[in-house]
């Protein structure tokens, strides 16, 4: 026998672990109200699905979580897209509900009153993107992610207008591009393993990155609806 | 139970691998139906909803506009070909995926519509849609993993053991929901409520011909 009989034992408990977080799931979307909220609570269950196929734990469960996955997010997409027409439409028929033309990242009232914030936090974001450009990658993504918050942080609590980040979607595509390009690359012409690597590193750095746009973006989202 | 003693004689076979396509007169008249209908949806021209105003003598004309008429052909001509493909599937999981397929592209043709009401329908629909992805997947990987195979023609020479039949009962209540019929349907009544009639009739359709071949898929594997 190729496979320990410690792995065989454990079909049975993943298999109730996945039905028992997605029971868990749709008790909390049975509770919760808010449309946004059962949206992401949705996912939970999609997750178990995953959990479920993945239980199997052969090769060929692995061939079909990717297609799994794929369906989980196109549904996401397809729902959320859903919500914003018809968002879109209550707006056209009330346009006093409209939204804020602009998202800023960090959209209500701020106020920290540190020393730290008016001095040296240009220089400080700074080195942090330049430190995340060096590092590449998921951790320089999260380092770079980081100097730009502080910037953002410290232009809020001057009273200075934060940068726009409506453009950031566009960045997080090109990146997710790169990173599909190298991953290609590298099954295809493997001799060019660190173009392809590098091609990766840099796609994954921008995405986490970027994802502090995405983050100010909800926050916008949450405000708006109380 | 056999698939001749299903779908009457055995045509032919497909070999794809290890995936077989199997095609009997009653997968090939589905799927010959389907493939009509879609050439159907793609050649015609949607019609025209007339609203009745209350109190007054004058109609009100529900229009589709020619950017959305040519997504929602497009979505609906794809539905079309999903549905197809899911008919002539020999493969436990592909029938899976042309299902979840399905169920996205319903949310998408009507995902333009200018009525609130059908947007809500298709959100609900959406997020049923989306939750009995869990019991329709999970239940073709433990079909999986109790037999080691998805091909329908060995599954139905294989005798159900209880981890088959609790599969496929998880499969028949993804199925449901996935297709919004029965317990379901409250989430999908309103979505076909809108202008652009043959494509949104591809959303009723569809699911329509998904259950029939879904019965005989879970009687190939339940007997």
């Amino acid at each position: 026998m190729f496979v320990p009989q410690a792995f065989i034992s454990m079909y049975l408990p993943a298999v109730y672990a996945g039905l028992i977080v997605g029971f868990i799931g749709t008790m909390a979307i049975a509770i919760n109200r808010r449309e946004l909220h059962i949206l992401i609570l949705t996912d939970i269950v999609g997750l178990a699905m995953i959990f479920v196929v993945s239980a199997v734990g052969t090769d060929l469960a692995e061939a079909l979580i990717l297609p799994g996955l794929v369906v989980e997010l196109a549904e996401t997409l397809a729902i959320s897209e859903i919500l914003i027409t018809r968002e879109m439409r209550k707006i056209e028929q009330d346009p006093r509900a409209n939204l804020t033309k602009s998202s800023s990242i960090f959209p209500q009232a701020f106020s920290l009153d540190m020393e730290i914030m008016t001095t040296a936090p240009n220089f400080i974001a700074l080195v942090l993107i330049g430190y995340g450009i060096f590092l590449t990658g998921f951790t320089g993504g999260a380092v770079a992610g980081g100097g730009i918050v502080l910037y953002a942080l410290s232009k809020k609590a001057r009273g200075l207008p934060v940068l726009m980040l409506d453009g950031i979607a566009g960045v997080s595509g090109i990146s997710w591009c790169l990173w599909i390009i190298g991953f290609l690359l590298f099954f295809v012409t493997p001799q060019y393993w660190l173009l392809s690597l590098f091609l990766a590193a840099c796609g994954l750095l921008l995405k986490v990155a970027s994802k502090v746009g995405l983050i100010g973006l909800l926050m916008r989202e949450d405000i708006d609806n109380e | 139970m056999d698939f001749v003693t299903l779908g009457g004689n055995l045509l032919g076979t497909i070999q794809l691998g290890d995936i077989v396509l199997y095609l009997t007169p009653f997968s090939l008249f589905l799927f010959a139906v389907l493939l009509g209908f879609t050439v159907l949806i793609g050649l015609s021209k949607p019609e025209t909803q007339v609203e009745a105003t209350m109190h007054y003598l004058n109609n009100t004309e529900v229009k589709v506009g020619p950017k959305e008429l040519k997504q929602r052909r497009f979505l609906a001509v794809i539905c079309g070909i999903a549905s197809a493909g899911a008919m002539i599937t020999g493969d436990l999981f592909n029938f899976t995926l042309f299902m979840a397929l399905v169920g996205i592209l319903n949310i998408g043709i009507v995902s333009a519509v200018k009525q609130t009401s059908v947007l809500n329908s298709a959100f609900n629909y959406g997020l049923i849609a989306m939750m009995c992805s869990l019991p329709l997947f999970g239940g073709a990987a433990i079909i999986l993993a109790a037999t080691g195979t998805l091909s329908l023609a060995v599954l139905s020479q294989m005798p159900a053991s209880p981890m088959v039949v609790f599969g496929a009962v998880m499969m028949l209540i993804g199925i449901l929901g996935e297709s919004g019929v029965a317990p379901f349907f409250a989430s999908k009544a309103e979505m076909f409520r809108t202008a652009g009639s043959p494509y949104i009739v591809i959303i009723h359709l569809s699911s329509l011909f998904i259950i029939v071949r879904a019965v005989e898929i879970l009687l190939l594997v339940l007997w």
